[in-house]
């Protein structure tokens, strides 16, 4: 008996390797969907759907530095562990969704609650999703219209609408964030690039900052001390790792490789 | 056992004269339905026929990236969601098939949901008095050098404009086997209708080495340069065009 399920599990590896699909190209992900974490720590555990995060909503209204610091978000989906019970104390989303919150003349609707009517459920649905919705799909569609366009990720180009002043994204909330002094941004400068022939990266630290601060990036991801003290390539990136932590997840795909290495040769 | 092996093709070769027949090569359709494809993931069942599509007629006036990278089509067909509404966006198709650039698509449904693979088949013919390098293989023409030396003049954008990568190294890449001559790739020819991220990372990876099981075997069933040298780009039959060292 034991011979055979070995004999099985041995096949059933065979074809495994037959029919993996190596060096082909992946289907891409709709610009509607870029951006998109799906949240499921708890929800399906107590009979919900899990949570469809859109990356897109949140950042044309407010800098990334705004969550991922000062309300708290981990920068890896379902890492923060967060509960209804968090928000229904005004934590995490609740910072924002708890129903007294106003974003110019609109109330932003209150996240999760213990007891809940039949009409709230819809409400439950805007985040415990359980179906693509369409009518979220429809007003991305209308978002983007208006919005600089670009070849990858969102197909918006957000540096470019924050630039413009097409978006003005909020860095502070009362009570949650603390007002600081701002530090003066470094000048832009080059990464030399490893290949011979590719253009070198042209970094600049102003355009990250207004999203992120100093305290997204520095010290985790880059310890940023000492110029060269992180030794990082492509290979490393792709993994997800450096720039890799936001380029291919929100921020444009590290696949638009023109969008940094434009020092001309 | 594996000078054995080496011996065996050897002598395989030797009698067929040529490598392309140790292969398996997939059949080829006649030049005129090279790169044509009819796109049916949604057609058939809501009752239209099939689309028609002819890389060829397209490849002419746009590269690669243009519709592979700003117009969003996937590399495999039927995985896009092109729909009539998408189109009429201004989408995909509609990108161009608006009246403005392309005929328009509202009244011209036969143009393209006809179901016949063959159908620019006269266009075609129109080709032969076009001065294009030609060749052998694929559709006839050879794109790349009628591309270098001016004859055609395709659009590398519509809309948005990128900053093209002027990466021009040439690799030499070891044969699986000692008797076949190396193949060459030039990456010039390439970037000339093609982004960097239409291969890196996904068709290739970009660590020297690492790319696993990159052999003939499996660019023939699609994969690595099969994505597009056995349905768009010139086809593998046309051994000499990458392995330059083969002797007739």
């Amino acid at each position: 008996m034991k011979k055979l399920f070995f004999v099985i599990v041995l096949f059933a590896g065979m074809a495994g390797i037959t029919f993996a699909q190596v060096g082909v190209k992946k289907k891409r992900q709709p610009p509607y969907e870029y951006g998109k974490a799906i949240i499921n720590n708890y929800s399906a555990k107590v009979g919900l759907a899990p949570v469809v995060f859109d990356h897109w909503v949140h950042r044309s209204k407010f800098t990334c530095r705004l969550c991922h610091m000062d309300i708290g978000f981990s920068m890896k989906t379902g890492e923060t562990q967060l509960k209804a019970a968090d928000n229904m104390r005004g934590y995490f989303c609740g910072t924002c969704h708890n129903g007294k919150m106003m974003y110019g003349d609109k109330k932003v609707f209150e996240a999760c609650s213990k007891e809940f009517t039949k009409e709230d459920v819809k409400r439950c649905e805007r985040c415990h999703q359980a179906a693509p919705n369409p009518r979220k799909e429809a007003e991305f569609e209308k978002f983007a219209e208006k919005m600089p366009k670009e070849r990858y990720g969102n197909g918006i180009n957000w540096e470019k609408a924050e630039d413009l002043g097409l978006i003005k994204p909020i860095d502070y909330i009362a009570g949650v964030s603390i007002k600081k002094a701002p530090l003066a941004t470094q000048k832009d400068f080059a990464l030399v690039s490893k290949v011979e022939g590719i253009p070198d990266i042209v970094f600049s630290h102003k355009k990250h900052t207004i999203w992120n601060g100093c305290e997204v990036c520095h010290p985790e991801i880059f310890i940023g001390m000492k110029k060269g003290s992180d030794k990082y390539t492509m290979v490393d990136l792709f993994q997800g790792k450096y720039c890799g932590v936001c380029h291919d997840t929100v921020a444009f795909p590290q696949t638009d490789c023109q969008r940094c290495h434009t020092k001309p040769v | 056992m594996l000078p054995a092996i080496a011996l065996l093709c050897g002598l395989l070769l030797s009698v067929t004269g040529a490598s392309a027949d140790f292969f398996d090569l997939p059949p080829l359709p006649p030049p005129n339905e090279y790169g044509n494809l009819l796109i049916n993931r949604a057609s058939t069942a809501n009752g239209v026929k099939p689309v028609t599509f002819s890389h060829w007629q397209h490849r002419v006036k746009y590269t690669c990236r243009v519709c592979h990278s700003e117009l969003e089509f996937n590399m495999r067909a039927n995985t896009t969601e092109i729909t009539e509404m998408a189109n009429r966006k201004g989408k995909y198709c509609g990108a161009c098939h608006n009246g403005k650039i392309a005929f328009r698509h509202n009244g011209n449904c036969d143009k393209c949901h006809n179901g016949d693979i063959a159908y620019g088949r006269d266009k075609f013919e129109m080709f032969a008095k076009i001065p294009y390098v030609r060749t052998a293989y694929g559709d006839g023409i050879n794109w790349v050098e009628s591309l270098r030396t001016g004859v055609i003049n395709p659009a590398s954008y519509l809309k948005m404009k990128s900053n093209d990568l002027p990466f021009e190294k040439m690799l030499i890449l070891e044969s699986e086997m000692s008797i076949i001559p190396p193949s060459i790739f030039p990456h010039k020819a390439h970037t000339a209708w093609l982004d960097c991220d239409s291969c890196h990372p996904e068709v290739f990876n970009i660590k020297k080495k690492t790319t696993k099981h990159f052999s003939m075997s499996y660019i023939l069933k699609g994969q690595f340069c099969g994505v597009c040298h056995v349905n768009v780009a010139f086809p593998m039959d046309d051994c000499k065009r990458c392995h330059p060292g083969i002797r007739n």
